[in-house]
C-alpha cells in the first residue's frame, strides 16, 4: 500500500511541476510582463531596474527556476488591475466555485442514484426510455444555452428563482441543475452497468433464496458494491465539471474563480489568468489523487496492478 | 437491403436539417447575415419590417437577418470543427501509433503528456491560450485541435500494442521493414476505421467547446457570427425576445446530438466498444 500511494504521489507531483511549466511559457508568451506594468511615460532606466527586480534579466532557465520556485508558494506575481497579489484575487473567489462544484456533484450523483434505482424497480418500459432519452438529449445541450432554458422558464415565465447572483438557497439552484445534469447520461449508463454486473454474483441469489424482496435486494445488498465505480467516475470526471464551472458562473453572474478568469481575460490581466488555471488544476490533481488513494484501499485491485 | 436503425435514421434526420441550414439557405435570394437595420431590430419570427420585407427567424439587435446569420455561424463552426478533427487526428494518430510501436521511454513520455493535457481542464486551458495568442478562427483550430489529440492517441496506442504482436507485422519485421513502413503500411490502415469513429464524436464535443468559448467572448470575433455569440447577445433579451438565445441553442442541440447519433450508429454496426 505504501510503494502504491508513494508511486501515485510522484505521479501528482510530476502533473503539477508539469502544470507550473505550461504556466511559464504560456506566461512568457504574453510578453514582458514590465511593459505592461509600466506607464508610458516610464524612463528606460525605470524599465531595467523593474525588469532586474522580476528577475527579467536572467537567462531563461534561471527565470523558469525562479517562476517554479514563486508558483509552488502561490505567488503568480501582482494582478495588473489591482495593487493585489493575482492569488489573492483567486482565493477570494474560492468559496463560490466549490459551493457551485459541490451542488452540482451532488445533483449529478443525487439524481443518478434516484433515477438509476427507478429505471431498475419499474415494471414500466416507457418510463426507463422517458430518462434515458432525456439524459441523452440534455448530453447535446451545451451549459449555456441549458443554463438559459432554465432562467427562461424558471425566471422569466413562471418566476420562481433569481437568474444571477450569489445569496441564497435560492439562487443555487438553477445554477447547480445546469452543471450538475450534464453528465447525468454518463452516470446512468455506469449506475445501470454495475448494477447489472452485480446481478449476477451469487450473493445477490443467496439473497433472493432467503425470501428477500427485490427491494431489499437492491438497496441492501447491491446498492453499496455498484455505488463505488460511479463516484470513482464522477471523481474523475470533477476535471470536466471545474471546466464546466466557468461557463455556468458566466451565465448565472455567479462570483467564483471562473468568473474571475473570464472577466481578466478582457481586463488581460494575465497573472490572474494563469494563477486561477494553476489553481483549479491544482484542486483537480489533488482531488484525483484522493479518489485514487482511496479506491486502493478499497479494492486491493487497483492497487496491485 | 440491411435495416436502417433507429440511429441511423435520427442521425441522418438531423443532419440533414443541418445540412439544409448550412449548405442551402446561404444560396437563396435574400441571404444576408451582415446588412442591418435599425428600423426593424428585434423582430419575431416571421416578422416584416417597414419596407415590406419578411424574415422568417426574425431579426437580431442590430436588424440582421437571423436565418442567414444562423447559417453562417454553423458554416462557420463545421469549418473550424472540421479543421480541429483534422488536426487531433493527424497528431493524436501518430503519437499513438509511435507510442505503441515503440513503447518503452518514447511511450512514458507521450503518455506522460496525455496524462498532463488531461490534467488541465480543457476549456480552461484553452481559455488562457486564447487570451494570449488572440482567438480568430484559424487559432480556434488549431488550438481547439492541439488540445484533442488525446482520445486518438489513447486509442490508437491501444490498437497498435495488439496488433504489433500479430504476424503480419513480424514477418514484415523479421524481412527488414523499417518501423516507418511497418506503421504506415500495416498500423494506419488497421486504426483508422475506429479512429474515424472517435473523430465523428469528438466533433460534437469541438462544437460544443468551441461554441462555448464564443459565448465567453473567446471564441469567433464579430462580424462573423458563432452559434455561442449569438446566445450570449440574445441573453439580454431573454424576456423580451427569447428566440434570440433559443434559436442557436436549437441549432447547436441539433448538430451536436446528430453527431451522437452518428458516432452511436458507428459503433454498433462496427461491435465496437465507445470511447470517450
Amino acid at each position: 500500500m505504501a510503494g502504491f500511494i508513494f508511486k501515485r504521489l510522484l505521479q501528482s507531483v510530476l502533473t503539477i511541476a508539469g502544470v507550473i511549466t505550461a504556466a511559464f511559457f504560456l506566461t512568457r508568451l504574453a510578453g514582458d510582463p514590465s511593459v505592461l506594468l509600466l506607464p508610458p511615460e516610464a524612463s528606460p532606466e525605470d524599465a531595467a531596474r523593474l525588469r532586474s527586480a522580476l528577475g527579467l534579466d536572467q537567462p531563461l532557465f534561471i527565470q523558469y527556476l525562479l517562476f517554479m520556485g514563486n508558483a509552488m508558494t502561490g505567488d503568480f506575481g501582482m494582478s495588473l488591475r489591482q495593487a493585489v497579489p493575482a492569488m489573492d484575487l483567486v482565493l477570494e473567489r474560492v468559496p463560490a466555485t466549490m459551493e457551485l462544484a459541490v451542488a452540482s456533484f451532488a445533483v449529478g450523483i443525487g439524481l443518478a442514484f434516484v433515477l438509476g434505482i427507478l429505471m431498475r424497480l419499474t415494471r414500466q418500459g416507457w418510463v426507463r426510455d422517458v430518462i434515458t432519452w432525456a439524459a441523452l438529449g440534455r448530453q447535446a445541450i451545451p451549459v449555456f444555452s441549458f443554463g438559459l432554458v432554465m432562467i427562461l422558464i424558471f425566471s422569466v415565465w413562471l418566476r420562481w428563482l433569481p437568474s444571477y447572483g450569489r445569496g441564497t438557497f435560492a439562487h443555487l439552484i438553477l445554477p447547480a441543475l445546469t452543471l450538475g445534469t450534464y453528465e447525468l447520461a454518463l452516470y446512468l449508463r455506469l449506475f445501470n452497468a454495475s448494477l447489472s454486473a452485480e446481478q449476477r454474483n451469487d450473493y445477490v441469489r443467496t439473497a433472493y433464496a432467503k425470501g428477500q424482496g427485490r427491494i431489499q435486494v437492491l438497496l441492501k445488498h447491491m446498492l453499496p458494491n455498484a455505488l463505488l465505480p460511479l463516484i470513482t467516475v464522477a471523481g474523475i470526471n470533477l476535471g470536466m465539471l471545474l471546466g464546466g464551472t466557468v461557463v455556468t458562473e458566466t451565465v448565472f453572474s455567479w462570483p467564483g474563480v471562473g468568473r474571475l478568469i473570464v472577466q481578466s481575460v478582457s481586463q488581460r490581466d494575465f497573472p490572474v489568468i494563469v494563477a486561477g488555471v494553476f489553481l483549479i488544476s491544482l484542486v483537480f490533481v489533488v482531488i484525483n489523487l484522493i479518489v485514487d488513494i482511496l479506491y486502493g484501499f478499497l479494492d486491493p485491485r487497483v492497487r496491485l496492478n | 437491403m440491411a435495416r436502417i436503425s433507429f440511429s441511423q435514421a435520427t442521425a441522418g434526420a438531423l443532419l440533414l436539417v443541418m445540412a439544409i441550414l448550412v449548405i442551402l439557405i446561404p444560396l437563396l435570394p435574400g441571404y444576408d447575415p451582415y446588412t442591418q437595420d435599425l428600423g426593424a431590430t428585434l423582430l419575431p419570427m416571421g416578422g416584416t419590417s417597414f419596407d415590406g420585407k419578411t424574415f422568417l427567424l426574425g431579426t437580431d439587435t442590430l436588424g440582421r437577418d437571423l436565418l442567414s446569420r444562423l447559417a453562417l455561424a454553423g458554416e462557420v463552426s463545421t469549418l473550424i470543427g472540421l479543421g480541429a478533427v483534422a488536426v487531433s487526428l493527424v497528431m493524436g494518430v501518430t503519437l499513438g501509433l509511435i507510442a505503441g510501436y515503440f513503447r518503452g521511454p518514447v511511450e512514458a513520455v507521450i503518455m506522460g503528456l496525455a496524462d498532463l493535457q488531461l490534467s488541465i481542464p480543457r476549456v480552461l486551458l484553452l481559455i488562457a491560450v486564447t487570451a494570449i495568442v488572440g482567438p480568430s478562427v484559424f487559432n480556434l483550430a488549431i488550438l481547439l485541435g492541439l488540445t484533442s489529440w488525446v482520445a486518438y492517441g489513447r486509442v490508437a496506442r491501444g490498437m497498435t500494442l495488439s496488433l504489433r504482436e500479430r504476424e503480419f507485422i513480424l514477418s514484415a519485421r523479421v524481412q527488414g521493414a523499417s518501423a516507418t513502413w511497418n506503421i504506415r503500411q500495416h498500423l494506419l490502415p488497421n486504426v483508422l476505421p475506429q479512429m474515424l469513429i472517435v473523430g465523428s464524436y469528438e466533433f460534437g464535443m469541438i462544437i460544443v467547446l468551441e461554441a462555448s468559448l464564443s459565448y465567453l467572448g473567446l471564441g469567433v470575433q464579430p462580424p462573423l457570427p458563432s452559434w455561442g455569440m449569438m446566445v450570449s447577445e440574445g441573453q439580454n433579451y431573454l424576456s423580451l425576445a427569447p428566440h434570440l438565445a433559443m434559436l442557436p441553442s436549437i441549432a447547436l442541440f441539433i448538430l451536436v446530438a446528430g453527431f451522437q447519433f452518428l458516432s452511436q450508429a458507428f459503433t454498433k454496426e462496427n461491435d465496437l466498444e465507445m470511447v470517450s
